[in-house]
């Protein structure tokens, strides 16, 4: 360390240098993360809030709620600790109110099933023709008391309050009942057992273990999330990007580390015939590659918050703790790991060569 | 007592007819307190055999003993570690890092040996070197005797048995070539080391208690 460190503050100018590279890396690094993080989770958070561990879908669905249409009949074969029915589809939204239309996701449920939103604003549908809208519709313009036109039917719908975290397929959510979904859906609502739910959502840790109708398939909830149109696509693109800048990291820093290695070859010769062993010169660059990783990493976490904050609320940007730090250890290791090639050329430096010579 | 001793030792580069023998079948030995100067002409193995007496290099035959130990079959982290305690080295020039003050120098000494000396040791001994007020500054702000100074100053440092200096005047004027092997002669006496000083500067003798002559690998005591 001592070493290390009294270079650092010896070469400011050129240390700075490379702490800026990685402080830039590590910030492109977070912002991506943080991006990822939000995208999926825009996809997910309303499911997210069922705190559910399966679901049941037709077998023929492919696990697509979309294309999932479960008789109420079959439905009802399906057991838990704690079961709902689950209607899913789309729509496009137009009010006073709304600044132009807005697409949203539709979810129903009967209003006292467990996978009921909790509401922040207003207070819960009982009696069709009632709504709760993700908060984000409030911030364009909707309030409580609204009336919603849906594309493609006449119906009309009252908000009557507003939740959090109501997002799923990146769109914000409309809560109602089971009927008015089936009158959306399907343009007359069926309340018997011949009617449709998209699906069943079960809270039951042994869910998995059981024998539905025929057509039902049940899955874990992290299987049917997987399968959200476009979710792990958007995963594995960043996720790619991510994993890339890792390895650029490693080569960036291995190369400075490098030619800072080189040009430090006299000294370090002079210092091995002095009797400093490789591994006292090594532990010296792998201490220093350590505090300039660190320190960039920092600095990219501090620019990331900042970013964070200045950031259009538009964009699906959210920060994940557990996954800052471990992308922030995760650099530090590439970057140390890129300083290893360095080692080798210590090394191979002969102490012989610091006598009788330049 | 002998600190440093080279018994029949001989170095062979290369074999048949590209044969070079650097070194022939040598002997040479030092006390503590002298003070012993080998000159000679360019290619006539002085440096091979500051390299051989400093443990970087091992010879074809012989044995080269320091305080009474033995180099040979030593792993390459004891040989260094042997290097870093009995032996002390004053280079050319280029032997002080160039990123750490003079004070700095010292401290490394202690980082390394993972022992401190007392603040008050490093500042007689630079105190002794007439280095004390530069003790704050950088290799590149010194003058090349103040450096060769601070590298006396690095060598003393760890009391080393055996000082090596190759060249240590060579980036010097005669004044401050004098200067700095008077300096050696002095520290020598006062820590009872023995160093042994590869020159071709033959003006610089006076200082020295014994001379000897290398010339084509073997050597010989001219005074």
């Amino acid at each position: 360390m001592f070493l290390a460190w009294k270079e650092i503050k010896y070469s400011k100018l050129r240390f700075s240098l490379i702490i800026g590279v990685v402080a830039l890396v590590a910030w492109l690094v977070f912002l991506l993360s943080g991006l990822a993080f939000g995208l999926a989770s825009v996809n997910r958070l309303a499911i997210d809030q069922f705190d559910a561990n399966a679901i049941a879908l037709t077998d023929e669905s492919d696990l697509s709620l979309t294309q999932s249409k479960l008789l109420i009949k079959d439905a009802k074969t399906v057991t838990g600790d704690k079961t709902a029915y689950l209607g899913q589809s789309s729509g496009v939204v137009t009010s006073d109110n709304l600044d132009g239309k807005v697409s949203v996701s539709i979810l129903g449920m009967e209003h006292d099933s467990f996978i009921m939103p909790k509401v922040v604003e207003g207070k819960a549908f009982t009696d069709e023709g009632e709504v709760l809208a993700d908060i984000s519709m409030q911030k364009k313009g909707t309030e409580i008391g609204d009336e919603l036109n849906i594309s493609s039917s006449d119906k009309k719908l009252k908000v009557v309050g507003f939740v959090e975290n109501g997002k799923y397929g990146t769109l914000p959510v409309l809560y109602m009942s089971i009927p008015d979904w089936q009158e959306l859906k399907f343009g007359q609502s069926d309340p018997t057992d011949n009617g449709l739910v998209s699906a069943v959502i079960i809270r039951d840790t042994d869910a998995l273990n059981q024998t539905p109708a025929k057509a039902v398939k049940i899955s874990n909830m992290a299987d049917f999330i997987e399968k959200i149109p476009g979710y792990s696509a958007q995963n594995l693109t960043f996720s790619i990007m991510i994993g890339f800048l890792f390895i650029i990291t490693a080569f960036v820093i291995g190369i400075f580390i490098y030619v800072l290695t080189m040009q430090k070859t006299a000294t370090f010769g002079v210092l091995k015939a002095q009797g400093m062993t490789t591994g006292f010169l090594s532990k010296m660059v792998i201490s220093q590659t350590f505090i300039l990783a660190a320190l960039g990493v920092l600095i990219g976490l501090g620019l990331t918050f900042v970013t964070a904050a200045l950031l259009p609320d538009a964009a699906p940007f959210m920060l994940n703790d557990l996954n800052l730090v471990i992308y922030g250890v995760v650099l530090v290791a590439v970057a140390v790991i890129g300083a290893l090639f360095s080692v080798a050329s210590i090394a191979k430096i002969d102490p012989l060569k610091a006598i009788g010579g330049e | 007592m002998t600190l440093l001793s080279l018994d029949n030792v001989s170095k062979t580069y290369g074999s048949g007819h590209t044969e070079v023998k650097a070194l022939k079948n040598m002997d040479f030995s030092v006390e503590p307190g002298e003070f012993v100067a080998v000159i000679g002409p360019s290619g006539s193995g002085k440096s091979t055999f500051l390299s051989i007496a400093g443990g970087l290099l091992t010879p074809s035959t012989g044995t080269v003993k320091i305080n009474n130990q033995s180099f040979a079959g030593l792993k390459k982290k004891e040989l260094a570690k042997l290097r870093f305690k009995e032996l002390g080295f004053i280079l050319q020039s280029s032997n002080l890092v160039p990123f750490l003050t003079v004070k700095d120098q010292l401290i490394l000494v202690d980082k390394v040996q993972k022992k401190n000396l007392s603040k008050k040791k490093k500042e007689d001994l630079l105190e002794s070197l007439d280095i004390i007020k530069l003790k704050d500054k950088y290799p590149k702000d010194l003058s090349g005797g103040e450096r060769q100074r601070v590298a006396i100053a690095r060598a003393l440092y760890n009391e080393p048995s055996v000082i090596l200096a190759d060249e240590p005047t060579a980036s010097l004027d005669t004044n401050r070539a004098y200067e700095v092997v008077k300096i050696l002669a002095k520290e020598t006496k006062d820590n009872q080391t023995a160093t042994i000083m590869v020159t071709h500067d033959t003006r610089l003798l006076d200082h020295c208690d014994k001379v000897y002559e290398m010339n084509d690998g073997v050597l010989k005591q001219i005074r």
